[in-house]
């Protein structure tokens, strides 16, 4: 079975106010980046089978910020894996940079690794944009700004690497003219997939603590609202369609490792606070069978398992420490979870719905939900999709789009 | 059997928060009745609530032995009683028990409303009152002044007041002694029929009910066939003792001495507190005066969250009635809340505590709705008949009149906020009566006013008005006719029966105003518009509009982390259990008490 590899790369020049991913702040140097790409590559040598990483689909190196690794580290890193993984050769890779880390030795390299290791496939760059007005770039604490993002941009398309924007929309003090003005640029950018996501306040982050006390707005939820159906609006003019809740693309460019995510498809999460889903099958080949015995993680697991039960999927996360993953001590401390073949349908039918073309009428059979759905349905939330040739699927309606918490809620929980 | 004049019987009354409980702790500690590594904060109060909000519920009697400076040992009987005014009869009844108290007042505070009260009670009932002036080595105590205050305010000599700190253990021999030297010792009938009060009576699962009691007059045994004289319930004693603070039987009780008798009975509602003990066979005649049946005056329908917990909710109350007979509740059923219970409570306190026990003990998850009073309705058939909710209410073509409950409410604040009690009375239907100066520093007020509005948050805008300073205390009057109608509140078009409630004529278009706008707040935004309507009879008053939530959803792809996904999702479902869906609305259960908060 394919497994998806996602790399974390726990690196950003500094943190912004908004961002609860895990990452350490501060410059970084050769040293540092030779002691995370060893440590990655021994975890896939260590930790897991072969076999584990036999048919590698889709690759993503995300963070963080993968960029600070430089050219030198992405080519270690990625050569490195190419070593001990089958990478297809038709594989996606991706891998995330900020504007400001983007440089010409940067961007040939990885034009050159994508020809190297994935001479059928594509290399992809997710530029983590934001927007295109300083005002707003500077209330999210970021370190460019929009000049930067141009230069960078004209270097990636100069090079013939694909390109995936990320915005944010729902700002305080963002107006919706700015909002507009962004996307009207990233449109004339000429890429072919955008990600919109509306600033959420995390807990522990500098925002939180500032909209806490008052200092910073509380993002309104109906002005992200407005701002969401405007980008799905400008992008649809351009040709960039939605495909999934928060992701848009030219048809063909559509993101594999997310869509991924969304359907089912196994993926090994290396690095700190790396997520990582498998088939038990899957995980009975890696540490967790090694180090732990998947019985008695089994029993430490937060789901406990009732008897007779039958474990199908197993989702667990890294420690989160740095020092933990490059000291190699990590694997001791995973969180894990342990999902029956029910419960691994929810989930699929939870996700699956995520994305435009929904869900199939049998995964729906399958994961017990028929009456849920049937309620969201006359709730307004769910329909009948009725293309040529996706007749049976179930997806979300316009409205469900922007509250499908609700629908997921629902259909998880089957109430 | 101690001879009577070797007896003192005293209680300790006090505003709350004075220092009752703590000076009673000290009297244990010190006359050696529990031993050092038994002592604990609070020792008479043996609920957790109690302990945790320094209150005390259900009366105690506890037997100390106290070897005075005259050399000779006496026998203390010290009845703690309930301090707040819910609980009045039941103090009134601990003070039938004793011939003398201990009025604690704090250095700091003064008299307050229920000094006031509580000493008024106990010279209602003829006792010596001792002064005793706690918390004196606070920063801001001022004996001097309190002093002056309890003899200008009072009317009680308190030039040989007690000057205590119980916290510090500072003057309590002091205390002691005064209750040997100035409380009179009881005086009785050794030969006569047996004669005992039933101060206070408390359920044991293996026991049965167990009653608190004063002997009057004659002695009481074990074996003796006694008679309850207001239930007329003849039964064999079980056993006598006395309270040292665990039940230590002995052999007899005997003329002034205070014990615990088994009863053997199971039925809590044969030991009636107020009650007289006598012999089965040739007892006395003539029951001690002063009982009466406690009513519930406070009413309010108590529902289980979660629908199946019904016959838990049922059974917990059974239990908590066979020691709390002021607790009575019949079934209920609401369109919106399911079945559930109308739930008669002495006051407000009372109430709070009585649904903190149901949750805490008998981990019930409860909803309660708004509290309201008993309603005398007259029907225009000549037909009258008690209400306790307002979807009991006829319709106005077929009533006559209705009636509610008054008080007499006292409030003692110091000059300077007069005015804003003023204000905040004259807003809750009130008739100003009197005002008084007790002092330079405390004005005593009083009111009448209709008990639906005291229960409306009153104390808590009294405190917040006051900054604390104000006190109060209140009693039954009578009931009086109003003007009242019955407010309906609908959400997204349909009533729901219990956010309605009954209002005065005039204040019903205000009310309505501000609930509606204050349910808007409480309730969230949920996937469809709600309106929120208030209604009298048929006709619309006010109107909001929760608007539906345009944006709800995790766009974030948390790098594949779904099981943080799931978790956040979980939480969210979990947040909407704790609502109550009423229809297709989902209800905070706060939005059941939103009308009591009107005034903020």
């Amino acid at each position: 079975m394919p497994v998806a590899l996602y790399v974390h790369v726990p690196f950003c020049a500094s943190k912004c106010a908004y961002c609860d991913f895990v990452s350490v702040p501060g410059s970084v140097d050769s040293a540092d980046v030779d002691s995370f790409v060893g440590a990655v590559l021994r975890t896939l040598r260590q930790d897991v089978e072969p076999e584990v990483l036999a048919d590698v689909p889709t690759i993503y190196i995300g963070g963080g910020t993968p960029s600070m690794l430089g050219a030198d580290g992405l080519v270690s890193l990625l050569s490195g894996i190419a070593e001990v993984a089958h990478v297809r050769p038709d594989a996606e890779i991706t891998v995330e940079a900020n504007p400001d880390s983007v440089d010409a030795a940067l961007v040939e390299a990885l034009a050159e690794l994508g020809r190297e290791l994935t001479p059928a496939g594509v290399l992809r760059v997710s530029l983590g944009v934001q927007s295109f007005d300083d005002d707003v770039l500077r209330t999210l604490g970021r370190r460019h700004n929009a000049a930067a993002t141009t230069g960078a941009l004209a270097l990636l398309k100069n090079a013939g690497v694909r390109v995936s924007l990320d915005l944010m929309c729902g700002i305080p003090g963002q107006s919706p003219e700015s909002w507009r003005a962004t996307l009207d640029t990233a449109v004339a950018s000429g890429v072919g997939h955008v990600s919109v996501y509306p600033l959420t306040v995390e807990e522990g982050t500098p925002l939180a603590r500032s909209v806490d006390s008052g200092q910073s707005a509380e993002p309104d939820a109906d002005v992200a609202a407005d701002m969401m159906e405007t980008a799905d609006e400008i992008l649809h003019q351009a040709g960039i369609e939605r495909y999934e809740i928060a992701n848009y693309a030219r048809p063909g460019q559509e993101s594999l490792h997310n869509t991924g995510y969304w359907t089912g498809v196994e993926y090994l999460g290396v690095g700190p606070s790396a997520a990582s889903m498998l088939s038990v099958r899957t995980a009975a080949k890696t540490f967790l069978e090694r180090d732990l015995g998947l019985v008695s993680a089994c029993t430490a697991s937060e789901m406990p398992l009732e008897p007779g039960d039958i474990v199908s999927r197993v989702r667990f996360v890294q420690p989160p420490s740095l020092d933990e993953f490059l000291s190699g001590a990590c694997s001791e401390s995973v969180e894990s979870e342990w999902l029956t073949a029910n419960e691994a349908s929810r989930e699929d039918a939870m996700l699956g719905l995520r994305l435009c073309r929904g869900i199939s009428v049998e995964l729906v059979q399958e994961a017990n939900v028929t009456d849920v759905i049937k309620r969201l349905e006359a709730d307004g939330l769910l329909e009948r999709a009725h293309e040529a040739g996706a007749v049976d699927r179930w997806r979300l309606t316009r409205r469900g789009w922007l509250v499908a918490n609700e629908v997921f809620g629902a259909v998880w929980t089957q109430e | 059997m101690t001879e009577p004049t070797h007896i003192r019987n005293f209680s300790i009354i006090a505003h709350i928060d004075h220092g009752k409980s703590t000076l009673a702790d000290r009297v244990l500690q010190l006359t050696h009745t529990v031993k050092a590594r038994d002592m604990k904060e609070q020792v008479l109060d043996s609920m957790d609530i109690e302990r945790e909000r320094g209150i005390t519920i259900k009366a105690q009697a506890v037997r100390v032995l106290y070897e005075a400076q005259d050399g000779q040992t006496y026998q203390l009987n010290l009845i703690d009683t309930p301090g707040h005014v819910d609980f009045t009869y039941e103090v009134s009844r601990s003070l039938q028990a004793c011939e003398g108290v201990l009025l604690v007042v704090d250095a700091a505070q003064g008299v307050e409303a229920q000094t006031v009260a509580n000493a008024m009670m106990a010279m209602n009932a003829g006792l010596e009152i001792i002064p005793v002036i706690n918390k004196i080595d606070l920063p801001a105590a001022e004996p001097e002044r309190v002093r002056r205050e309890i003899e200008e305010g009072l009317a009680i000599p308190a030039d040989e007041a007690v000057l205590t700190s119980a916290k510090s253990g500072i003057g309590i021999l002091g205390a002691l002694e005064a209750v040997v030297k100035r409380v009179p010792h009881p005086v009785g009938d050794a030969n006569g029929p047996l004669k005992a009060l039933i101060f206070d009576s408390y359920f044991d699962t293996y026991r049965g009910v167990v009653a608190l009691i004063r002997v009057i007059d004659g002695s009481v045994s074990k074996g003796m066939s006694v008679r309850m004289m207001a239930t007329n319930t003849v039964t064999d004693v079980e056993e006598v003792g006395v309270r040292r603070p665990a039940n230590v039987p002995i052999d007899a009780l005997g003329v002034g001495e205070v014990g615990y008798l088994v009863t053997g009975l199971k039925d809590p509602s044969q030991v009636r507190v107020g009650d007289t003990v006598t012999l089965a066979e040739d007892g006395a005649t003539e029951a001690l005066p002063g009982y009466r049946e406690v009513k519930p005056m406070v009413f309010t329908g108590l529902y289980p969250i979660e629908g199946d917990q019904y016959p838990e909710l049922r059974d917990a109350l059974d239990k908590l009635q066979l020691n709390d007979p002021a607790l009575i509740y019949d079934p209920e059923t609401s369109h919106a809340l399911g079945f559930g219970f109308r739930v008669g409570f002495l006051g407000l306190l009372h109430m709070e505590v009585i649904k903190e026990r149901l949750e805490r003990e008998f981990d019930l998850d409860l909803l309660a709705t708004a509290p309201s009073v008993e309603y005398r309705v007259t029907k225009t058939n000549g037909e009258v008949f008690q209400i306790h909710s307002p979807q009991d209410m006829p319709d106005t073509v077929s009533t006559e009149m209705i009636e509610e409950p008054y008080f007499k409410i006292t409030i003692l604040v110091p000059p300077d906020f007069v005015g804003a009690i003023m204000e905040l009375c004259e807003g809750r239907r009130a008739t100003f009566k009197d005002m008084q100066y007790l002092s330079k520093t405390t004005v005593e007020m009083h009111y009448e006013m209709p008990l639906a509005e005291v229960i409306m948050d009153f104390f808590d805008q009294l405190k917040s008005r006051t900054k604390g300073y104000a006190s109060l205390d209140y009693e039954f009057i009578g009931y009086q006719r109003s003007q009242l109608v019955k407010l309906d509140i609908l959400l997204a078009g349909n009533p729901v029966d219990a956010l309605s409630f009954i209002v005065h004529k005039d204040h019903a278009y205000d009310r309505g105003k501000v609930l509606t706008a204050k349910l808007r707040e409480i309730i969230p935004r949920q996937m469809f518009e709600v309106p929120i309507q208030a209604a009298i009879g048929g006709r619309i008053i006010s109107r909001e509009t929760v608007r539906a939530i345009r944006k709800d959803v995790l766009a974030k792809c948390y790098g594949g982390d779904i099981s943080r996904k799931r978790k956040l999702l979980e939480k969210q479902k979990e947040g909407k259990k704790r609502m109550k869906a009423v229809g297709t609305v989902e209800v905070p259960q706060e939005a059941f008490m939103a009308i009591l908060k009107v005034d903020e």
